[in-house]
C-alpha cells in the first residue's frame, strides 16, 4: 500500500501543470542538499580539530556537549521553515477500503524522508566513534549515538506537530514564538546559555549513560502525540460551517479608488474570510521580529547595511513576497467570472498594487519599533519600503501572470502546506538579492549613498506605475487562457 | 444578427470538441444547445466568453471578434458554474459587486432583488451565510440571478436548470420566457429536453463538434429529439 501512495505522488509531481517550475525548484535544492552533506561530513570527521582551532582552551567534550542542544535548537527553528508537510492529498482515499490507520502511518512514515534528518547523524557520529569511544567507553557511545537519532526523530516530528497545530490554530503560535523570544532575549543577557545547560545535560548523560534513555521516550511521545492529531483530524472537512451569523461589510476608505477600490475591498475579504490566506498574512506579522536576527550594536555603529538589507526587505515587504508568490492562485476558484465579468484588467492590476502598497505601508509602520535600536534602521527600512512598492511588486506580479496553479484556500494548511517551504522562497530569491546589486557597488563610496541608490529605482517605479500596469495587461492578456485553465484544474 | 461564428474549432488532447463551419445567431432569439456530455456545449460557451482559445476560427459578437475585444463585456452576462461565484461573499455582496461592474448604485441592486424574492424563495436573502456555505441548487439561483441582473442584450447560460429543485425550475422557465421581447438574445445549454423546447425557439444540437441539427421549435420537436437521442 505504501508503494502505491508513493507512485501517486511520484505520477502527481510529474504530470503537475508547472512541472518545469516544480521540477528547477527540486534540482537546485537537491544540489544544495548534497553540497550540506558534502560540508557536514566533512566537519563531523574533523570536529576534534575545528573545536581545538576555533577553541584552543577549551575541553573538547564540552564544546561538543555545548553545541548539541543549540545545533537541534536551530534545527527545530529551521524544520519549521524548510520542512514540508507530507502532502499526500488524502482526501481522495479516506472513502476507500483503506484503514484509517494505514493513511496516518503512511503520513507519518513520509515526513520521516527528508534531507533534514541526515544532517545531524552526519555531523555527530563521526565525532561520537572517534573521540566519546576511546574516552567514555562504548555503552556511553551508544548512549549518545541513541540520544541524538531520538532528538532526530523528535524534532522532526515535534517541527511537524507544531505546524499542523499552528496552522488550525494561530493562538498557539504567538506564544511558542514569545518562548523563543524569551530564550533568545536571556542569552543575549547571559542570564541563561542554551550552551552551558546542553553541556551539564550531556556530561551527565556521558558519565550516567541510562539517563539518555528519557530522550527516546519523549520522541515515543511526540510521536504519539502526531500519531492521534493526525487521526483525530483525518475528515474532509468540518461540516460545522455557518454557525454565527456572517453580515456584508464595507471598507468605505477604498472607495476613494474607484473600480480598483472595489476589487481591492474584495481581495481583503478574500484575504480575512479563508482559512489559507489568513494564515499567510498572519504568518508575516510574525516575521517582524526577523530583524533582531540580524541588527546588533556592531552592525550598526559600522554603519554595515548590508548586513541589514536582507532583514529591511524582507520585513517591509514580506506580504508582497509571501502573499504574492501564489497570486492569482488565491482567486482561482472564482477566476472564470473575473474574466468573463466586465472587470477591467488594468482595475485588476491596479487593484494588485493598492493592496500589495497599503500592506507593505502598515509592516513598514510597524517595523519603526525597531527604531529604539537606532535610527539608522528607519533609514534602512525607508529605503527597503520605497523598493518594495516600486520594484518588488512589479516583480511579483510579473511572476503571478506565470502563475498557473490553483489554489484551495478554504482548507487551511492542514493536509497541504501547498507551497508555504524552501521551493517557492526561491522565487523571492530576485526581489531579496537585487537590492545588493545596488547596494554593494554604491555602499564603497558611501552606505547611504547605497541606501539612497535603492530608494531611487522604488521612487522610479513609483512614477511610472501606469507605464508598468500597462506592461502587465499586456503579459497578462498573453497568458489569460492559459492561467484560467490551469486555474480550472483543480487538483 | 448578433453572433456569427466562422470556422470555429478546438482540439483536446487530439480530439476534436468543436468544429463548427458557420453559425449565426440572430439578435432577440432564444437559442437551446443540446447534446451529449463531450459534445462541446461548455467549450463552446466558454469561447464565446473568451475563456479559452480556439485553436482556429473566430466568435463575432456584434461585428467584432471576442478575442480581440473586450466590448461584448458591455452586453453579455453569463453563467456556467460555480468558478463565477465568489465564494467567501455573502449574496448581497456578490449581487453588489456583480451590479457595480454594470454601474449600477447598491440601491438599484437591492431594489433589482425585490423583484426576485419569489424566485428565491426566501432562501438567498438576509440568511448570513457566505455562498460557499449554500446548496449548489442555491448557488446555481445567485449565479443566475447575478447574470440577469446586469439586464444584457445577450445572456448565456450553461444548464441553468440543473441541480434546482422542481418549483425553481418551473419558476426559471416561465421568467425566461417573460424576457423574450426582441431584444434579449439567450443561449441555454441544457440536458432537458423538455425544458429547452419549451422556452426555446431555436435548438442547436451538438455531437462531437459539429452542428448536427439546427431546428426552429414545434410541436413535433420534442419527439424528433427524443427520437435522435433514444438511437
Amino acid at each position: 500500500m505504501f508503494s502505491t501512495f508513493l507512485r501517486h505522488q511520484w505520477t502527481a509531481f510529474w504530470r503537475s501543470r508547472n512541472k518545469g517550475a516544480t521540477i528547477a525548484a527540486q534540482v537546485i535544492m537537491g544540489i544544495f542538499a548534497l553540497y550540506l552533506l558534502g560540508v557536514c561530513f566533512l566537519v563531523g570527521f574533523v570536529m576534534e580539530d575545528l573545536i581545538y582551532k576555533f577553541m584552543p582552551d577549551k575541553d573538547v567534550f564540552m564544546v561538543f556537549n555545548g553545541m548539541m542542544l543549540y545545533y537541534f535548537a536551530v534545527d527545530f527553528i529551521a524544520r519549521l521553515q524548510i520542512q514540508e508537510l507530507p502532502t499526500l492529498s488524502i482526501v481522495p482515499y479516506l472513502h476507500l477500503n483503506i484503514p484509517k490507520r494505514k493513511l496516518v502511518s503512511f503520513l507519518q512514515f513520509r515526513s520521516m524522508l527528508s534531507v533534514l534528518n541526515i544532517f545531524p547523524l552526519i555531523i555527530f557520529f563521526p565525532f561520537c566513534f572517534r573521540n566519546l569511544w576511546p574516552e567514555y567507553g562504548g555503552f556511553a557511545c551508544t548512549t549518545y549515538l541513541v540520544v541524538i537519532f531520538s532528538l532526530v526523530i523528535f524534532n522532526n516530528y515535534a517541527a511537524l506537530y507544531f505546524k499542523r497545530v499552528s496552522a488550525e490554530n494561530i493562538k498557539i503560535v504567538i506564544p511558542a514564538i514569545l518562548v523563543v523570544a524569551a530564550l533568545a532575549g536571556l542569552e543575549y543577557l547571559q542570564l541563561f546559555s542554551i550552551a552551558s545547560f546542553s553541556d551539564m545535560l550531556f556530561s551527565y548523560i556521558a558519565d550516567y549513560p541510562p539517563v539518555g534513555l528519557i530522550f527516546p521516550v519523549l520522541a515515543v511521545v511526540i510521536f504519539l502525540l502526531n500519531d492521534r492529531y493526525l487521526k483525530n483530524n483525518l475528515y474532509v472537512e468540518d461540516l460545522t460551517a455557518g454557525e454565527e451569523k456572517k453580515s456584508s461589510t464595507d471598507y468605505p476608505f477604498l472607495d476613494r479608488f474607484g473600480a480598483a477600490g472595489t476589487l481591492a475591498a474584495l481581495e481583503i475579504k478574500l484575504i480575512l474570510r479563508n482559512r489559507r490566506p489568513k494564515a499567510t498574512v498572519t504568518k508575516a506579522l510574525l516575521l517582524l521580529f526577523y530583524g533582531f536576527l540580524f541588527y546588533n550594536r556592531k552592525v550598526l555603529e559600522n554603519n554595515d547595511f548590508a548586513k541589514m538589507l536582507f532583514a529591511a526587505v524582507f520585513m517591509t515587504g514580506n506580504t508582497i513576497l509571501i502573499y504574492g508568490q501564489f497570486m492569482f492562485g488565491w482567486q482561482a476558484a472564482e477566476f472564470d467570472g473575473m474574466l468573463a465579468n466586465k472587470v477591467n484588467i488594468r482595475d485588476f492590476f491596479r487593484a494588485k498594487f493598492i493592496l500589495l502598497t497599503i500592506s507593505a505601508s502598515l509592516l513598514t509602520v510597524l517595523t519603526t519599533f525597531y527604531s529604539f535600536l537606532s535610527w539608522k534602521i528607519l533609514a534602512v527600512h525607508f529605503a527597503a519600503y520605497l523598493y518594495n512598492i516600486g520594484v518588488s511588486n512589479i516583480l511579483v506580479l510579473y511572476f503571478a501572470t506565470r502563475n498557473y496553479k490553483y489554489i484551495d484556500i478554504s482548507k487551511g494548511a492542514k493536509f497541504s502546506w501547498e507551497g508555504v517551504s524552501a521551493s517557492t522562497m526561491l522565487l523571492s530569491l530576485p526581489v531579496l538579492l537585487s537590492p545588493y546589486i545596488i547596494y554593494f557597488p554604491l555602499s564603497i563610496i558611501n552606505p547611504y549613498i547605497g541606501l539612497i541608490g535603492i530608494a531611487i529605482p522604488g521612487i522610479a517605479g513609483l512614477f511610472s506605475r501606469s507605464y508598468w500596469i500597462n506592461f502587465l495587461v499586456r503579459e497578462f492578456e498573453k497568458r489569460k487562457h492559459k492561467i484560467a485553465a490551469g486555474f480550472r484544474e483543480r487538483s | 444578427m448578433i453572433i456569427e461564428i466562422n470556422k470555429l474549432t478546438k482540439t483536446y488532447a487530439g480530439r476534436k470538441v468543436t468544429d463548427i463551419e458557420k453559425l449565426t445567431i440572430n439578435t432577440g432569439e432564444t437559442v437551446g444547445v443540446i447534446g451529449n456530455n463531450g459534445a462541446g456545449k461548455t467549450t463552446l460557451f466558454r469561447m464565446l466568453l473568451d475563456l479559452i482559445r480556439p485553436d482556429s476560427g473566430e466568435i463575432v459578437s456584434k461585428g467584432v471578434n471576442v478575442a480581440e475585444n473586450d466590448q461584448w463585456k458591455n452586453y453579455t452576462a453569463s453563467y456556467l458554474d460555480e468558478g463565477y461565484l465568489i465564494d467567501y461573499l455573502t449574496p448581497e455582496e456578490y449581487f453588489i459587486f456583480i451590479g457595480g461592474l454594470q454601474k449600477m448604485s447598491v440601491r438599484q441592486v437591492m431594489d433589482y432583488l425585490q423583484s426576485y424574492e419569489e424566485f428565491f424563495n426566501g432562501e438567498i436573502l438576509d440568511r448570513g451565510k457566505y455562498i460557499r456555505d449554500f446548496s449548489k441548487g442555491n448557488q446555481n439561483k445567485i449565479g443566475i440571478t447575478a447574470a440577469l441582473m446586469q439586464q444584457p442584450e445577450l445572456l448565456v447560460l450553461d444548464e441553468p436548470f440543473a441541480n434546482l429543485d422542481p418549483t425553481t425550475q418551473i419558476r426559471l422557465k416561465a421568467h425566461l420566457k417573460s424576457l423574450k421581447s426582441g431584444n434579449l438574445t439567450t443561449m441555454i445549454s441544457s440536458h432537458d429536453l423538455n425544458h429547452v423546447t419549451d422556452v426555446c425557439d431555436r435548438i442547436i444540437l451538438f455531437e462531437k463538434g459539429q452542428v448536427i441539427k439546427d431546428i426552429y421549435t414545434n410541436e413535433n420537436t420534442l419527439e424528433e429529439l427524443e427520437a435522435y437521442f433514444s438511437q
